[in-house]
């Protein structure tokens, strides 16, 4: 990340947060304010990541909750009253790419990324599919139909069309689940060139302890329906990262952890 | 064979099926993602017509448009005629009875739409019309076909509403099936039969139609 970058960030949070809904057994009660440009949702199956997600795109909606996106209040909800403020998912311009893809399957891969796009003129429509396409490496695949490509390949057509859309904030729900390893990280260093040119924050959800570590500046650890731990993957993810090693036989190296 | 008898039924066949498709369209839709509770008094109300017998449906068409009620008197004023025994009023009656072979299928094809894809269309900015237009009737067509076959069949074969509805004048309100009826009450088998083969043919046709486009159809 750039220095440049990160003074755009750095005073007040991009986004705050509060959340809390029951669904039984399980209730959902966090408070966030994000500062730095790439933040990481870590948590295991079920801590409550992706309805975080589908809170902040306009899917979802909690029983009580404030959402506020670069000082605009979009979403205000007190108990048991009807919403003060609940934009709609088209209004609030935040760009998802959940798990499973979702491509339209009667589209080709290029069509879905111009799904956004309907109103420009022909021309700068089809550079702007082909610009993002070159993002991320899948030019080949442009007049093929979802249904002819790999798991991986769809993620990437994901990725496309969200970015088409001009999102103010993207929201990733573990996007590279069927990438293997090399392109993985193809695809997280341009995707990170991308919205770092742009100045578009990006709040990422993930499972994977490695991934956490190669994306984030900043990782927010939730367990259970609560935030435990806010702040740098090494430190937030200390632990997780030493019983990791232990489990694979390595031990960890005390010397490089950093002080608690 | 009974040339005015296959074009009227043609005729009514067609326009049922259009008046149909769009009648039903922004219903089944409703349908589908709606959860209000109270539509299965809906639903019930849409099947109605499957498990009524014909005549009862008929008759009260018949009472209902007649000078008797307010409403027939608005309609009859309005058209210039009665709705009974006219062209207009079988397309009526006709609407009414193969309703629910229009909403059913569509509401199964716009029910099996992946959720995701209408969220996803949603969060990249696509209003509701524009992700009807763009994402779920592409993705229904087949179920839109179906029901356009089967109000068509469904049409073609119908008497008993025809019957109490439209009476059988020649030209006007005598579709095949009641030309058929018609012709074994006059003894004249060898024309029923020719008749009969006739509505057999476009039934076949029609289903074979039917299933030709599920066969082809794209997976999705």
């Amino acid at each position: 990340m750039s220095d440049s970058q990160s003074s755009l960030f750095a005073a007040n949070p991009w986004l705050t947060l509060q959340i809390d809904h029951a669904f039984a057994p399980f209730h959902l009660k966090v408070q966030l304010a994000l500062h730095a440009p790439w933040t990481v949702l870590f948590g295991s199956s079920g801590s409550g990541k992706t309805t975080i997600l589908r809170a902040l795109s306009g899917l979802f909606t909690p029983d009580v909750g404030s959402l506020q996106l670069q000082g605009e209040m979009f979403f205000s909800r007190v108990a048991s009253k009807p919403c003060a403020i609940n934009l709609s998912p088209q209004a609030r311009r935040i760009g998802l790419v959940t798990q499973t893809p979702a491509l339209f399957p009667h589209y080709t891969a290029a069509e879905n990324v111009a799904f956004a796009l309907r109103g420009l003129p022909s021309a700068e429509r089809n550079k702007k599919v082909q610009l993002l396409l070159q993002v991320f490496g899948a030019e080949l695949l442009r007049d093929r139909f979802p249904h002819q490509l790999s798991g991986g390949q769809q993620q990437r057509i994901a990725l496309a069309r969200t970015l088409a859309a001009a999102p103010r904030l993207l929201l990733l729900d573990e996007p590279f689940s069927a990438m293997d390893r090399a392109a993985r990280l193809e695809v997280l260093n341009n995707l990170r060139q991308w919205v770092q040119q742009r100045a578009v924050p990006v709040l990422m959800v993930t499972h994977d302890l490695a991934e956490a570590f190669t994306a984030s500046e900043e990782v927010v650890v939730l367990e259970n329906g609560r935030v435990v731990a806010q702040g740098q993957a090494e430190i937030v993810l200390h632990e997780s990262r030493a019983q990791l090693l232990q489990e694979l036989g390595v031990a960890p190296n005390a010397a490089h952890s950093p002080e608690r | 064979m009974d040339i005015a008898a296959l074009l009227l039924t043609l005729r009514l066949a067609t326009v049922t099926m259009l008046v149909l498709v769009l009648l039903a369209l922004p219903l089944a839709y409703w349908l589908a993602h709606t959860r209000w509770r109270g539509k299965i008094f809906i639903e019930s109300f849409v099947a109605l017509p499957i498990v009524l017998p014909p005549t009862v449906l008929g008759f009260y068409l018949l009472v209902m448009l007649g000078p008797q009620t307010a409403l027939g008197r608005v309609v009859t004023h309005l058209l210039g005629h009665p709705l009974a025994f006219s062209f207009s009023g079988l397309v009526v009656g006709s609407v009414i009875y193969s309703f629910p072979f229009a909403v059913q299928p569509m509401v199964a094809g716009f029910a099996a739409i992946d959720p995701a894809l209408l969220e996803a269309a949603a969060v990249l900015g696509s209003g509701q019309w524009d992700t009807l237009h763009r994402v779920a009737l592409p993705l229904s067509r087949g179920s839109i076909l179906a029901a356009a076959v089967l109000t068509f069949a469904h049409t073609v074969g119908e008497f008993g509403v025809v019957l109490m509805i439209g009476g059988n004048l020649p030209g006007v309100t005598r579709t095949l099936s009641i030309a058929l009826y018609d012709q074994v009450q006059d003894f004249s088998y060898a024309q029923a039969n020719r008749t009969a083969w006739l509505l057999l043919i476009v039934s076949f046709a029609a289903l074979t139609l039917l299933y030709s486009q599920k066969r082809t159809r794209r997976l999705v």
